[in-house]
């Protein structure tokens, strides 16, 4: 596979559906608003909605669709498994409980605290999965994602238990699932900060490259692997709290997006990251758009459509996989 | 010794079952709603959803489980055994925080231990509660004061009728009920002509709408605002909108109720999610017309007893009196 050949294709295509997020909403925006907000600083109220609205909302798509397809991609490499992300091994569940804790403890905290707390969360939840996983014998490959999805479960129920007895119940549902339809100027920002922690993970690829390879494999290739772990946890678990605190849980992305890259270019992270990068915003605005076009002038929340999209695409990439196994 | 013991309670089972055929008696020929009968009346029917019920007169152990119930009997000047457990009451019914009033349950949820152990004599059930009347049915007689979204006041006021007659307050309720309607009748002559109005629900920092028919439906159905889109489906929660969807409805009024806020849970408030550019260009906010709701009465209480609907439409006479 030839990189360039296809880069351009690529970034042509994101800019194209990136572009045509810019149009879609209830407000009409027209191309000649997006041209005149190029050319000349007019002020009249499309472009208004422009700027306020459709460009936060389109980069707040592209930073947390490719920042959780990278956690996905980093989390398969240290759990050596492609079946789990943070949604289905008890991070994005942790951080929602750290959620929960920072409204019940604290209402009025400052968004930042509240992703410190959410990350804390992450942090742990995921270190428990790895810990459970280090005890497990069995590690078949469906051994690992059913563990995870356990532990969420079980991370999960706990949340709903609290949110329950505290009457927040709605509350918690609003990051549960993910929903962009809120996110303004000014509502957003925190997500950059997921860009800079992907290109961290864009920087640190090969280490995690060879981390994929088991811990005696990085030890001899003179990798200190419990720091390398660590390093990744921290990212995965800081990605992970600040797309929940701003948007909600995106379930899936971190799943497919990796496992369809590696179907194409491998396991070697330094070559998949950015593809994995890529195809994780493609994923978040096509589903975006679906949901903002399907009841306009309503929505429907990226997690949902996510979610129904998702699992198609899991099960045809199982089958696939069972296929060309011979199975 | 034993003689006696056999004969006295023969006696007492006698009486009990007298006094009992007395009792069905009086609910047969007692109709719903046969005020002045020359009967002592001993219970009362009401017709519900899930057939019709039987409702002691004056019963001593009344338990509440529907917020805007609990505001009527207060208005009423009834006693009340059990309320649900919340986090904050609404300020109408701030007295039964009280610890002298058992917690029974959630608003939801019943602690059915709790409600059998109080032995009650009726339990007052409705809305988020309504599914669990079949259950409650079991330990008590249990009223459905379910609110018809379609016709909240008609329904407010049977509510009120039905509790009155309950608790043998006829002419109080009468009484309140035409408070009610007089509160009702000088908001409308208000509203008329003063522009459409849109109203939105704030949750986690999210939105949604609502419309006519709706829970809330009653700005417009009732109060008589003119809605400012029409077609807004009614869903339990509301439809999810973006602040765009408010800027192109571009109401003259925004009506805003603060879930966190009405459970008692304020976070980042509602004026704080709705200062942006998107909402700050909307008709309402440059006439300065939104108006944040009393979130617990509206949420919790839905404006359909006297206490609630006084304040909140005292808050909208204001409102569009200054307008």
């Amino acid at each position: 596979m030839r990189p360039l050949a296809f880069a351009l294709p690529a970034v042509a295509a994101l800019a194209v559906l990136a572009f045509i997020s810019l149009l879609v909403g209830v407000s009409d925006v027209s191309v000649a608003t997006i041209v005149r907000l190029f050319s000349h600083n007019e002020d009249d109220l499309a472009t208004q909605v422009l700027v306020a609205s459709r460009v936060p909302r389109t980069l707040a798509l592209l930073l947390a669709g490719s920042a959780m397809a990278v956690a996905g991609l980093l989390m398969q490499m240290l759990a050596r498994n492609h079946y789990v992300e943070p949604s289905t091994m008890g991070t994005a569940e942790s951080a929602g409980m750290g959620m929960l804790v920072g409204v019940l403890l604290w209402p009025d905290m400052p968004v930042f605290a509240k992703m410190g707390l959410a990350a804390v969360f992450a942090l742990a939840g995921t270190a428990l999965f790895l810990a459970v996983l280090s005890r497990i014998r069995l590690r078949a490959a469906l051994i690992v994602p059913l563990v995870g999805l356990v532990l969420s479960g079980v991370i999960e129920s706990a949340t709903t238990f609290i949110a329950y007895r505290f009457d927040l119940m709605q509350t918690a549902r609003s990051w549960m699932t993910a929903d962009f339809s809120a996110i303004v100027q000014g509502r957003y920002e925190l997500l950059w900060l997921s860009l800079v922690v992907t290109v961290v993970a864009m920087v640190a690829a090969d280490r995690f490259t060879v981390a994929g390879m088991g811990q005696d494999f990085a030890t001899n290739l003179g990798l200190n692997y419990k720091r390398l772990v660590a390093q990744g946890v921290a990212v995965v678990s800081v990605v992970t709290a600040s797309v929940i605190v701003t948007v909600g849980i995106i379930p899936f992305v971190g799943l497919i997006v990796p496992n369809l890259v590696r179907l194409v270019v491998g396991d070697n992270v330094r070559k998949s990251v950015l593809w994995v990068a890529w195809a994780g915003a493609l994923m978040a605005l096509v589903c975006d758009l679906i949901g903002r076009l399907v009841i306009a002038p309503y929505e429907v929340p990226i997690g949902t459509v996510m979610g129904v999209i998702g699992s198609a695409m899991f099960l045809a990439l199982l089958l696939a996989r069972r296929k060309r196994m011979g199975g | 010794m034993s003689r006696f013991a056999l004969s006295s309670s023969g006696t007492s089972t006698f009486s009990v079952n007298r006094r009992q055929s007395l009792l069905q008696l009086g609910a047969l020929v007692t109709l719903p709603w046969a005020a002045g009968s020359a009967l002592a009346q001993q219970s009362f029917t009401v017709q519900q959803s899930n057939g019709a019920v039987q409702i002691p007169v004056k019963p001593k152990t009344i338990l509440v489980f529907d917020m805007a119930a609990l505001d009527c009997l207060r208005a009423l000047g009834a006693q009340v055994k059990g309320v649900p457990e919340v986090v904050k009451f609404p300020q109408v019914l701030e007295q039964y925080a009280s610890k002298d009033y058992t917690r029974i349950g959630s608003l939801f949820e019943p602690n059915y231990e709790v409600v059998k152990g109080l032995n009650p004599d009726v339990i007052v059930a409705g809305g988020r509660s309504a599914a669990k009347v079949p259950e409650l049915s079991k330990i008590a007689p249990t009223l459905d004061l379910t609110v018809n979204n379609a016709k909240p006041v008609e329904s407010a006021f049977k509510h009120l009728k039905i509790l009155g007659q309950m608790v043998g307050a006829e002419a109080k309720a009468d009484e309140l009920i035409a408070a009610m309607q007089a509160d009702i009748d000088k908001l409308k002559g208000l509203t008329a002509g003063k522009g459409t109005g849109l109203m939105v629900m704030t949750n986690g920092g999210k939105l949604s709408a609502y419309g006519p028919g709706s829970r809330f439906g009653m700005l417009h159905d009732v109060y008589g605002i003119a809605p400012a889109n029409k077609d807004i489906q009614v869903a339990g929660h509301g439809q999810a909108i973006s602040f765009e969807f408010i800027l192109k409805t571009n109401p003259d009024w925004l009506f805003v109720l603060d879930r966190d806020a009405a459970i008692g849970r304020e976070g980042a408030s509602a004026s704080k999610l709705l200062d942006n550019p998107l909402v700050n260009a909307t008709k309402a906010a440059r006439k300065k017309q939104i108006v944040y709701l009393n979130s617990a009465n509206w949420y919790l209480l839905g404006n359909a007893s006297p206490g609630s609907l006084h304040d909140d439409v005292t808050q909208l006479i204001n409102a569009f009196s200054q307008a």
